[in-house]
C-alpha cells in the first residue's frame, strides 16, 4: 500500500510524534510512503534548530534520521515555512535572513507536491493537533 | 465506501467528536488517539453506534478503562485500520 | 482518472493563517484541475458571512479567495446548514447548503479527504 502522509503540527506536539510512529510502523509492515509533506506548523517539525532537554524525546532529529535513512521525499511547503520563518540556505539567501534552519534532507516545494502526492498514493493520511 | 475518522482533540474541551458524530457513517469507524481518547468517557459514543477504536499507548498514558464498545490498536493496528478503511479522515 | 479530494475548512477566517492555508490547497488543486471540493463546517461557516471587513483587522480579504474558486475551476463548494443554523447565519450564495446525512454522502463519494 502507498500512504503520502502530511504533518501539520510542530516536534513539541504529540501529534508529530505519532505521525513518525505511523510512517515507521507503515515502513516496517512492508508499504511505501510516497511523500511526507508538511504544511502549517508542520513545518516546525522539519526545523533543525530545535534544542531539546537531554531527557525529552527530539522529535525534530527522529524526523530527519528517519527521512534520511529510508530515503523519504521529505517535502516542507515554502509558503508555510517562510511565513513561520523556517528557511533553508536558498531562501535566507533570497529575503536577506541571518538564521538558516532546514536543511537536507528535507526540500521546500508548493502545494502541488501535495497533490501529486494524493495523485500517487492509495491513503491520505494527515497527522496535527494535539 | 467507508471512512477511518482519527480524532485526537478532548470532547471535554472541542468540538470535533461533535460533529463527527454527526456526519460518521454507519460504514465507518472512529480511532481516538492523543486527548481524544478521553473520548471513552464520552456516552455520545457508545450511544452512536459506529465502530471505535483507541490508539493503545494513549489509553494507557491516561489510565483509561477499555470499554467493551470499543477495541484498542497498536501502530501497526493503525496502519492496518488506514488500509481497512477507504480513506482516513483527520480531524485536524 | 484523478483522484477526488474534500477539504473540510472548520477555521474562522480571524483567527491566523489556517482558514487561508485550507483555501489554498483547494486553489492549487483546482489550479491543477484535480476534482476538487470544498465543505465549510463549524466556525468555517464564517467565513461565508457577507460584509466582513478585513481592513480592520489590517488583514488581506478572504473573499476575494473565495470568489476566485469558481476561475480555478472550484465549483463544488458546500456549507454544512448544522453549522450555519448553529450560528445563525442565513444560507449562503457562494455554497450549497448540507446537512448530516448529505455531509456523510459527500464524504463518501469523495477518494480522500482532510479535515482543517
Amino acid at each position: 500500500m502507498k500512504f503520502a502522509i502530511a504533518v501539520f503540527s510542530a516536534a513539541h506536539a504529540p501529534s508529530s510524534r505519532r505521525a513518525l510512529l505511523f510512517a515507521q510502523a507503515a515502513l516496517a509492515g512492508g508499504h511505501e510512503i510516497v511523500r511526507l509533506f508538511f504544511y502549517q506548523d508542520g513545518v516546525y517539525s522539519a526545523a533543525n534548530n530545535l534544542v531539546t532537554p537531554q531527557d525529552e524525546q527530539d522529535i525534530a532529529r527522529q524526523w530527519r534520521e528517519f527521512v534520511s535513512a529510508h530515503q523519504l521525499d521529505g517535502v516542507v511547503c515554502i509558503a508555510a515555512a517562510l511565513r513561520r520563518g523556517v528557511l533553508n540556505g536558498e531562501e535566507a539567501t533570497r529575503y536577506q535572513r541571518t538564521a538558516v534552519n532546514l536543511d537536507a534532507p528535507w526540500a521546500l516545494s508548493g502545494l502541488g507536491q501535495l497533490h501529486d502526492a494524493v495523485q500517487t498514493a492509495d491513503r491520505l493520511i494527515c497527522f496535527g493537533g494535539p | 465506501m467507508s471512512t477511518l475518522h482519527v480524532v485526537s482533540h478532548s470532547p471535554f474541551t472541542d468540538s470535533r467528536l461533535a460533529s463527527c458524530l454527526r456526519v460518521c457513517a454507519s460504514q465507518d469507524a472512529i480511532l481516538l488517539c492523543g486527548d481524544g481518547a478521553y473520548g471513552l468517557h464520552n456516552p455520545a459514543l457508545q450511544t452512536r453506534g459506529v465502530k471505535v477504536f483507541v490508539l493503545a499507548e494513549d489509553m494507557q498514558a491516561r489510565d483509561l478503562p477499555l470499554p467493551d464498545w470499543a477495541d484498542s490498536v497498536d501502530y501497526p493496528g493503525f496502519v492496518q485500520l488506514s488500509i481497512d478503511y477507504d480513506k482516513v479522515n483527520t480531524w485536524l | 482518472m484523478s483522484k477526488s479530494l474534500l477539504v473540510i475548512s472548520r477555521q474562522a477566517p480571524w483567527s491566523g493563517p489556517g482558514a487561508r492555508e485550507a483555501l489554498d490547497i483547494v486553489l492549487a488543486g483546482g489550479a491543477f484541475d484535480l476534482p476538487i471540493g470544498l465543505l465549510f463546517m463549524d466556525d468555517g461557516v464564517f467565513q461565508l458571512a457577507p460584509h466582513q471587513d478585513a481592513k480592520a483587522l489590517q488583514q488581506k480579504d478572504l473573499s476575494a479567495n473565495l470568489q476566485a474558486l469558481g476561475l480555478f475551476g472550484v465549483d463544488d463548494v458546500f456549507a454544512c446548514s448544522h453549522s450555519l443554523a448553529e450560528r445563525g447565519l442565513a444560507s449562503p450564495a457562494s455554497a450549497q447548503p448540507l446537512n448530516s446525512a448529505e455531509i456523510s454522502t459527500l464524504i463518501d463519494r469523495y477518494d480522500q479527504v482532510m479535515t482543517l
